[in-house]
């Protein structure tokens, strides 16, 4: 009977990772058309594909949404100028998931709904000569999702962070606030709309960690690069998100994530250029705390986790650009792996451990047109006692995506979006349960 | 013919080469026979059409005729590519530039305009953009680029020198349009226009020491001699010897802002 109790609860776990693996997947994405209005240039000259970024828009970023030509400065530009901008896609989308956990067994389910992927507001430019700033708001939007499942009505500042740049050199910039980790491969800007990366975000079974270096943390980050960001670097000390126990410390449940990467042009026909990379993060999590009085919840109570344990996070990345570096096919390898100490899991007998990663291949035939196809892989080991019942295993998930940006100017985008993905994972139990997902959108950002 | 004939030949020929290869007064070598033409590689052009429609096109538009789409929010107004008129050469006026003019003006960018430096994008793309830009103009199959001006050494930057340079200043009028202080206010500011009649506004010296066509000392003695193809900047080649070019140059740097240094939190930071 309790092992049937836990059969489900972990279907019922796994069914809900799909759905957030895939039906809602909806990240902030940047594409700011106010920097095309500000520098007059067309986004295609920093997206290789909007909104992924070529080096021309990483170096921009890098110099905090400058072109470093006296004309950045709030009091170069157009009274007209507003640094305002959104993006959302109007769409279609069809689901299929198999092995649905139901009062009466298991069942597939099949559904197809208009709907949008949900709002994203920027502000972002410069406060100064060497200050930018971004805020990326998203509100609770009832209808969103694709009306897949409840919709998150919460609104949140999905980012906003203050950059100073340029501190006596390139090679020292602050961002202090909420911001994106810096990524092998940027989740915001990525082409798939049903799915992201789901290494970013995953967790082992039973684990408390609740770091996820795709999501935009609250911190500080350090960074620079050279001259023409060919060699950058990263360091963020950030609060771990979402932690339940608050820890006692003078920085609560403290990650420091790392990343350098260096690019190499190569004048070469065939492969245009090489890009290799390696980052890590290391984790203190509180694993214990006082809680509340029974009678008023028994919760935790913040500010009182002690007990600290390590997680780590680390790997290596890879990218080929062959053909050329203005309309390029990449392919990008990306290795990731992850421990989290056993205190930090329920009912773990060793560190819980998982190695996986992700194959990208993106064509830019034009900078309106592109291919994406992805294969990502999770392998999680160690961990939760698989006598006490299922230990979810692999996750495996494939994405293709073709974009036709059929609007590119420095005022506006829009694409026609068509997508088809799978999400699978071992439940441990001997099924393997998964989610389909095919979108046919309109995405547009001005 | 008499027998003195020759000896007199012989003694003034040193005489005549040296004056065939003496600069004009800051120019050119007088009577050379012009470059040949240096039309696109058609390779190259090929890649460059690529970079162009990425990077270049929203400005300079689908013909390089400088009509982009973006182009109407620009000041000053972006190159038009088919008339094959240059702001920034080592050439003389009037002459096509050579490559490497090019090639300066896509690495460093034009300050105080809207183009960027795209040095990021390699030099393979650049000298593939620029063939690319060539085909726009029927002057690249026809004329060769001028010969780069010669630069001759720069004198001590001392006050005589910058006094010197005042005279120049003074006798060339540079005031009418730059003003008085440098500040590009000059009393003829109000009638001056482009070649494709769009309203242009002289550089103001005091505003920053980053100039269109580059910043260096030798970048803004370059441009006294080359002048400004396409504006109202003329070439001084004629008119100011290299010396006296060298001693402008001194002399402008006396009006430029002294402190480039840029202040964050009201600490001064970087350079």
């Amino acid at each position: 009977m309790r092992r049937t109790i836990l059969r489900s609860l972990v279907g019922t776990a796994a069914f809900c990772l799909m759905i957030i693996g895939m039906g809602l997947f909806s990240p902030a994405a940047l594409a700011v058309p106010a920097f095309a209005r500000k520098t007059g240039l067309a986004c295609s000259s920093c997206h290789e594909v909007w909104p992924r970024l070529n080096d021309f828009g990483q170096l921009f970023r890098d110099r905090g949404y400058r072109l470093e030509r006296d004309r950045d400065a709030p009091v170069e530009q157009d009274g007209s100028y507003w640094p305002i901008a959104l993006r959302t896609t109007v769409g279609y989308q069809w689901m299929r998931n198999t092995l649905v956990p139901t009062d009466t067994g298991t069942t597939d389910t099949t559904t197809g709904t208009f709907g949008f992927t949900g709002l994203d507001l920027f502000a972002a430019g410069n406060l100064g000569d060497r200050l930018s700033f971004l805020v990326v708001f998203t509100p609770g939007l009832a209808q969103s999702g694709f009306q897949l499942a409840p919709s998150n009505l919460d609104s949140d500042l999905e980012s906003a962070f203050v950059g100073i740049h340029d501190i006596g050199t390139s090679w020292v910039t602050l961002r202090v606030g909420k911001h994106a980790p810096d990524l092998p491969v940027d989740e915001h800007r990525t082409l798939t709309l049903t799915q992201g990366y789901n290494v970013y975000h995953f967790h082992p079974q039973g684990s408390h960690v609740t770091w996820e270096p795709g999501s935009n943390q609250n911190g500080i980050e350090l960074y620079g690069h050279s001259d023409l960001s060919r060699v950058r670097y990263s360091f963020s000390l950030v609060n771990e998100n979402d932690a339940e126990f608050v820890s006692s410390t003078f920085l609560a449940n403290p990650v420091v994530w790392g990343h350098v990467q260096a690019t190499q042009y190569l004048d070469n026909p065939l492969l245009a250029a090489v890009k290799l990379g390696a980052f890590g993060s290391v984790g203190w999590h509180a694993s214990s705390a006082l809680t509340a009085p029974t009678a008023s919840g028994g919760g935790p109570i913040a500010g009182t986790g002690t007990n600290h344990k390590n997680h780590y996070r680390y790997g290596g990345e890879a990218h080929l650009y062959f053909l050329s570096t203005v309309n390029p096919l990449t392919l990008s390898a990306v290795v990731w792996g992850g421990t989290d100490d056993q205190a930090l899991v329920d009912g773990a007998i060793s560190d819980a451990t998982f190695i996986g990663g992700f194959l990208e291949g993106v064509w830019t035939i034009t900078p309106r047109v592109s291919l994406l196809g992805r294969y990502e892989l999770i392998h999680p080991s160690g961990g939760a006692d698989p006598a006490a019942g299922p230990v979810a295993g692999d996750v495996n998930t494939w994405t293709v995506t073709l974009r036709h940006t059929f609007e590119l100017t420095s005022r506006t985008e829009a694409a026609v979006h068509l997508e088809f993905s799978r999400f699978n994972q071992d439940a441990g139990d001997g099924t393997s349960p998964s989610s389909y997902a095919a979108l046919i959108g309109l995405d547009f950002s001005l | 013919m008499n027998r003195w004939t020759p000896i007199l030949l012989a003694a003034l020929l040193p005489w005549t080469l040296a004056l065939a290869q003496t600069p004009q007064r800051g120019g050119a070598p007088a009577e050379k026979p012009p470059n040949p033409p240096r039309p696109p590689d058609e390779a190259r052009a090929a890649r460059g059409k690529a970079v162009y429609e990425r990077y270049c096109l929203s400005c300079h538009g689908e013909h390089g005729d400088g009509r982009g789409y973006s182009a109407q929010w620009l000041d000053p107004r972006p190159r038009d590519f088919t008339r094959a008129i240059f702001k920034c050469r080592s050439t003389p006026s009037g002459t096509l530039p050579v490559d490497d003019d090019l090639m300066r003006s896509l690495r460093e960018g034009l300050y105080h305009t809207n183009m960027p430096s795209w040095e990021v994008l390699g030099d393979r793309s650049l000298r593939d953009v620029i063939e690319y830009f060539k085909t726009f103009s029927p002057r690249w199959k026809e004329e060769g680029p001028g010969d780069p001006i010669p630069f001759v050494p720069e004198p001590a930057d001392d006050a005589a020198s910058r006094k010197k340079g005042q005279q120049v200043w003074n006798s060339q009028a540079c005031f009418n349009c730059h003003g008085q202080t440098g500040k590009g206010d000059g009393p003829s500011v109000s009638t001056l226009f482009d070649d494709w009649a769009f309203h242009i506004t002289p550089f103001d010296f005091t505003s920053s020491p980053r100039r269109k066509c580059g910043s260096t000392d030798k970048d803004l003695y370059r441009t006294f001699l080359t002048g400004m193809n396409g504006t109202p900047m003329p070439s001084f080649a004629d008119t100011v010897s290299a010396d006296e070019a060298w001693h402008l140059v001194h002399f402008l740097k006396t009006l430029q802002v002294k402190n480039t240094k840029q202040h964050l939190f009201g600490f001064s930071v970087g350079n």
